[in-house]
């Protein structure tokens, strides 16, 4: 394996994101697999600064609302996502309630934190630590989808107890919300382009 | 002879020609996967495909959890899981649910078996490069190993209210998880496409 010290664009090659068949720039399809050819994710920051405040914006019903409401005998409850991991504290289940807290509220605002650092910093063009950058996109790219746990416990929770009027469970607003953050924040992952930090080593270079 | 790939992290243009059997390439620059060579990828692919397809059907067909408490029991059923979301006013939910653990994983199963088993076996079948587009482009959306997870701490979190038992299922489908991430990460995009186009330049 050896580099060749130059970039795609260089060559005036563009890299399919689909196959990645490597054709020419002129060319608007990919030969090999069909899909549309861009040599860079089109709007790549204003779309995913887009994405990224719609996502924030929906975090906050998704915190603010019920994501559960639980009917008993005594009457119904409701409990919200952090409602939920302090009941698993008090009930002692100090893991689960470790599971469920990073996946719902640690890993949204760390990915939607991240990403916004990653949208600034190609922005303001910052030369230092690309290859840290590029890793930390490569690990807010993967731990998105783990945030819906909470979602599918709901899911599970409903399908599985419903004992009328002793006990029985039913999915509140928030779980809407909360998916919403999800596939937002997933989508917002898929339209950053990370190539947009390393071209700019380029573009430094012409402008001095 | 040089074989030249792109870095998707950072664009440097690298050649692989020297890459060995069971090696992975990553960037020499931005450290970004590159792709994976294995002379065997296609045989083990369809393998934890076929593993996974039988696993699924099993995890479909049997009660997934069971749940007793004063006296009453209920069941729930993979497909359940989604449905009470239907059922309870959260139809878009429900069925957002349902394409992230049933319908994605089983199309990207169905695809996998479409790719896998022609390029395998040298049959130039029509549906080929869709079949791998469909394939690579929804295998980001399934989230199986998300909800064994789920599972898991939705036990814990009844467990104090009544008896759950985790059922015939959930083991299929913890099962099917595994087969099915061992298939997609032995599926290298670059190979396969590669794999795909020297079929059809074939004689």
């Amino acid at each position: 394996m050896n580099s060749t010290g130059v970039t795609a664009v260089d060559r005036d090659l563009a890299n399919c994101h689909v196959c990645c068949k490597l054709s020419s720039t002129t060319m608007h399809f990919c030969p090999r697999c069909g899909s549309t050819l861009h040599l860079r994710t089109t709007n790549s920051l204003q779309r995913t600064l887009a994405l990224l405040i719609t996502a924030s914006i929906l975090y906050i019903p998704a915190n603010l609302y019920p994501i559960m409401v639980t009917e008993h005998t005594g009457g119904t409850t409701v409990s919200t996502i952090m409602g939920g991991v302090v009941v698993l504290v008090q009930i002692g289940s100090i893991p689960i309630a470790a599971v469920i807290f990073i996946a719902s509220v640690v890993v949204p605002m760390a990915k939607i934190t991240a990403m916004f650092y990653l949208v600034w910093s190609v922005s303001r063009r910052v030369k230092e630590g690309r290859r840290q950058r590029t890793k930390l996109y490569v690990i807010a790219e993967f731990i998105g989808k783990w945030s819906m746990i909470d979602v599918f416990v709901v899911a599970i929770l409903v399908a599985l107890v419903q004992l009328k009027g002793l006990l029985a469970f039913y999915p509140g607003i928030a779980a809407y919300s909360f998916s919403g953050v999800v596939l937002v924040t997933m989508v917002a992952a898929e339209s950053f382009d990370p190539r947009l930090m390393w071209d700019q080593i380029k573009n430094n270079h012409h402008g001095s | 002879m040089s074989e030249l790939i792109a870095c998707h992290g950072c664009d440097l243009l690298v050649d692989i020609s020297d890459l060995e059997d069971n090696c992975r390439a990553n960037c020499p620059r931005c450290g970004h996967y590159l792709t994976r060579f294995q002379h065997d990828a296609m045989n083990r692919v369809l393998a934890y495909t076929i593993a996974a397809i039988i696993l699924l059907a099993l995890a479909c067909s049997f009660p997934f959890l069971s749940f007793s408490a004063g006296g009453i029991e209920s069941v729930m059923t993979l497909p359940g899981a989604p449905g009470s979301l239907i059922l309870y006013g959260m139809p878009t939910l429900g069925a957002l649910v349902a394409a992230f653990i049933i319908i994605i994983p089983v199309m990207v199963i169905l695809l996998m078996v479409l790719v896998s088993a022609p390029l395998l076996l040298g049959l130039r079948a029509p549906w080929l490069r869709i079949a791998a587009r469909g394939l690579f482009t929804l295998q980001t959306w399934s989230m199986v190993e998300v909800f064994i997870i789920a599972v898991i701490v939705s036990l814990v979190k009844i467990a104090s209210l009544a008896t759950v038992v985790l059922g015939i299922s959930f083991w299929a489908y913890a099962a099917f998880s595994i087969c099915f991430t061992l298939a997609l990460a032995t599926l290298d995009r670059y190979q396969c496409w590669e794999m795909i186009e020297a079929l059809d330049t074939a004689k």
